[in-house]
């Protein structure tokens, strides 16, 4: 796994975080969770987008982020579990992984650099 | 009016992506700045947005913009490959992120 397709997901694990806050937060340190999610999560996608194509980075960190939110939606909150949200979920993760296939890993600007 | 907002949130969204682009070639505080504001000023207007728009359809609406957006900008702008497998999967990412909006 390259290093630059890490940090697109950890900037998505952490959208997941903070959607989630955004919705349900309720305490100080709830927000204060929500918001540091919010820093680290475009920190990291900023980093990613350094060299990889940044519309490649930005839709893959939308696509895994609401995956994620609506799967913990059902796991966590219990919003109902529909067939339509499994299928969807599959469907973005073979476009997550068609793009991972097609991306060249240093074609972006900034490759010079490291 | 809830629609202007949805739209103006979009197409900041739009601008915040490109200034990901911007801050990588400028790496200065004014394009740092304009990537926050690009994203602080989406989320705001979607927000308000919201108040009236059923949230759903108006969460949907915002990434098909912004993310679809972002992703012409920085083949317009940035030269980013245009390919069409790459363009094809990112569709089908956004297709699905938009479709989950709608069904949740």
């Amino acid at each position: 796994m390259n290093k630059e397709w890490v940090k697109v997901f950890i900037a998505a694990f952490f959208e997941v975080f903070w959607v989630i806050g955004l919705k349900h937060a309720d305490s100080l340190l709830e927000w204060i969770g929500t918001v540091i999610s919010i820093l680290i999560s475009f920190y990291v996608l900023i980093m990613a987008g350094k060299k990889l194509p940044v519309g490649t980075v930005y839709a893959v960190f939308v696509g895994l982020g609401t995956a994620g939110t609506v799967a913990a939606e059902i796991l966590l909150f219990d919003e109902p579990f529909k067939l339509a949200k499994l299928l969807l979920i599959f469907l973005l993760l073979i476009g997550v992984v068609g793009l991972k296939l097609v991306t060249n890993d240093n074609e972006e600007e900034g490759a010079l650099t490291k | 009016m809830s629609w202007i907002f949805l739209l103006l949130a979009g197409l900041l969204e739009m601008s915040g992506v490109v200034m990901i682009n911007r801050y990588h070639q400028h790496r200065n505080w004014q394009s740092l700045l304009l990537l926050a504001a690009g994203f602080g000023g989406s989320f705001l207007f979607l927000a308000l947005a919201m108040k009236t728009l059923p949230m759903g359809t108006a969460y949907a609406i915002w990434t098909g913009i912004g993310a679809s957006g972002g992703a012409i900008l920085g083949i317009l702008l940035y030269r980013e490959p245009k390919d069409w497998k790459r363009l094809v999967f990112i569709s089908i990412v956004l297709v699905s992120a938009i479709g989950l909006k709608l069904v949740g």
